[in-house]
């Protein structure tokens, strides 16, 4: 803390958040009133009735529980994978030596460039082929693989602040390459890993255009929200209800760990100064 | 316990080559200094011998065998690194033991040789601390802790005193050398300090551009220096070094004095003689020096200034009344204290030296 902030700076900070704040508002509003109602916008007044109603159909209608134990175990299979991975990978990058490394590297990282857009018809040809269709690897395979380029990079960008004094200390007590990731360098590079799992679980949570292509039978929250969406109904409470429960869990998880974030540049203090 | 013997050794950097030939015996059991101006490869050859750095030609040998491809952990060495390189995340306590664990050595070995590891470093209340928690000179404790508790075949430093201040650095050296006696290991030591040089050292061994220029005791590094940079290098304050040229009557300097020693012709020599080797107001060779500045240090005093040919001058005067800025004294030194060196800078010996 720097000294208080300027009284101005506070209330600016207060329009922004409430000009974000206010959409969100909206949506619970709208899910908690007949669609009558809010015709020509959330905030009239004309009449006011609080009904549960949406939520009620929303539930009864679409496989709610259903989508989001497949939204969780997807996102949750994905972050781990690539939380698992990466670390590893940006390890084996940084510090090791091995042909063809540079190329590869070049490789993973410019994937980044690459739209998912370009993927998703050699990868629809390649999973039917393998009779993929409809399994989860489908969507997981390419969640983590996809992650790499930005994660590899994130974590390879942190290690190269870590002091190389602690990688040759490691060899000189005995570790191999495996034993130094494993007792010296992951145990202190594990705010990067923690920000790179958020970042994934975030975005493969949210997901919509892979396992709506590659998934028929257990599909995730976003998929159930576009289906919501796709009808035509004038259904505003039930989109509303849809769009809430997709977003409740990346907020929730955004609002925990989100000291991770800020904490992402810190951590490296490798015994010296 | 063991020998160390540097064959042939060469290590390049693409075309850039950072040591070029050498050789060099580290007896079993010795304190081993390497000392040398900045970049003459003193850490490179201090992790050759580690085996952090691979070896592009020569052989490294350990009591004999070639141990080039071995790992730091199968030549049986330990290092103790300039910035500590301690593991954040561990303990005092588990930064110590972790190499034995690596080893696969017992629980309770671990805690009992890190607990002798301890008491020999007097840091036993410090064990349950990370080292964020710990002052400069404990980290460097702990670091030699780490290194002690495998109970190595030679121990290797480079530079561990440096990051300590004046003081600390004082009783830091005075342990590593009680260490020494108490493990009677090999020591390899690389080190800008002048004063860690001669204190530790049995053989101080000078480097320049990746080459020994002369290694044997201190006393023998001092006394009888084998060429002008390891005059110049050893001794503080530096050596003088006094434009001389050879004449029918030995070697006049251009400062005045002649030394009665026979040099065959060579017009462009130096003289090197040592500031403590003056004897202000004595009898010898004498000239007069003009004194620009007195340095007063308690016990000694260090007159800097200028001698009658204008070169520049340290003298020191330890026991003489009162010299000022601005005053003229004769100084004077003893003639077979005085060292010849050629144009080239090689030592030039007559037949006494
Ligand atoms: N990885 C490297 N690639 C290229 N040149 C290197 C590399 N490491 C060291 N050098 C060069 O090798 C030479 C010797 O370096 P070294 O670190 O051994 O010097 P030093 O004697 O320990 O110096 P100091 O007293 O400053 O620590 C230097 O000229 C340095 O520039
Ligand atoms: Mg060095």
């Amino acid at each position: 803390m720097i000294g208080r902030a300027p009284r101005w700076a506070i209330a600016i900070m207060g329009l922004i958040a409430l000009v974000w704040i206010i959409p969100l508002f909206g949506i619970v509003v709208l899910s908690v009133r007949p669609v009558g109602e809010t015709m020509l916008g959330w905030w009239r007044l004309d009449s006011f009735t609080l009904t549960l109603s949406a939520w009620q159909r929303v539930w009864d209608r679409y496989p709610l529980a259903d989508a989001f134990w497949t939204t969780a175990f997807l996102a949750g299979v994905s972050t781990f994978l690539t939380m698992l991975l990466t670390p590893a990978a940006a390890y084996a990058f940084h510090f090791l030596k091995f042909r063809f490394r540079r190329l590869l590297l070049i490789v993973i990282i410019n994937a980044f460039v690459l739209p998912q857009q370009v993927v998703i018809i050699p990868l629809f040809r390649l999973w039917r082929d393998m009779g993929l269709m409809d399994n989860f690897a489908a969507v997981v395979v390419p969640y983590v693989g996809l992650s790499f380029a930005w994660s590899i990079f994130l974590v390879k960008n942190f290690l190269e602040d870590f002091p190389k004094d602690l990688i040759e200390a490691a060899r000189i007590d005995g570790c191999g390459p495996v034993a130094t990731f494993r007792h010296v360098v992951l145990p202190n590079m594990l705010s990067p890993v923690y920000a790179v799992g958020i970042l994934q679980f975030l975005w493969t949570w949210n997901a919509l255009l892979l396992p709506m292509l590659y998934l028929r039978t257990h599909v995730p929250l976003p998929v159930v929200l576009a289906r919501v969406a796709g009808t035509y109904d004038l259904n505003w409470d039930l989109r509303a209800v849809a769009a809430l429960i997709t977003t409740a869990v990346p907020l929730i998880v955004f609002i925990v760990f989100q000291r991770q974030f800020a904490a992402g540049s810190q951590a490296t203090s490798g015994g010296k100064e | 316990m063991s020998r160390i013997d540097l064959v042939d050794l060469n290590k390049s950097y693409g075309i850039f080559e950072v040591i070029s030939g050498l050789n060099l015996s580290i007896e079993d059991g010795s304190f081993t200094v390497f000392v040398g101006p900045s970049g003459c490869g003193k850490s490179t050859l201090l992790r050759m011998i580690a085996g952090l750095e691979p070896i592009t030609g020569g052989d490294v040998r350990i009591d004999g065998n070639r141990v080039n491809d071995a790992s730091p952990i199968e030549r049986g060495v330990a290092m103790v690194f300039q910035n500590y390189a301690l593991y954040p995340h561990m303990t005092v306590e588990q930064n110590i033991g972790f190499s034995l664990r690596m080893a696969k050595f017992g629980k309770t070995e671990i805690a009992e040789r890190v607990s002798e590891a301890a008491k020999t470093l007097q840091i036993t209340d410090l064990l349950k601390r990370k080292p964020a928690q710990l002052s400069g000179g404990q980290r460097q404790r702990v670091a030699i802790g780490r290194a002690i508790v495998r109970d190595p075949q030679a121990f290797l430093f480079d530079e561990p005193l440096s990051n300590l201040d004046a003081e600390l650095r004082v009783s830091m050296r005075v342990e590593i050398a009680k260490l020494h006696n108490k493990l009677g290991a090999t020591m390899i030591y690389v080190t800008h300090d002048q004063t860690e040089a001669m204190t530790l050292a049995d053989k101080i061994v000078v480097m320049r551009h990746g080459a020994i220029e002369q290694a044997g005791s201190p006393a023998v590094l001092y006394n009888d220096p084998a060429n002008m940079f390891v005059a110049g290098f050893i001794g503080s304050p530096r050596m003088n070094f006094l434009r001389a040229s050879a004449s029918a009557n030995g070697v006049v300097l251009a400062a005045g004095p002649v030394l009665p020693m026979p040099v065959s012709d060579q017009s462009d020599l130096r003289v090197g003689i040592r500031p403590e080797h003056f004897i202000v107001q004595g009898e010898s060779s004498r000239f007069d020096m003009h004194v620009d500045v007195v340095e007063y240090l308690g016990g000694t005093r260090y007159l800097y200034g200028t001698a009658p040919s204008g070169e520049e001058l340290i003298v020191e005067a330890r026991d003489l009344g009162s010299v000022r800025a601005g005053d003229s004294v004769p100084v004077g030194f003893q003639p077979d204290q005085a060292l010849v060196f050629s144009g080239t800078g090689d030592r030039i010996r007559t037949e006494r030296q």
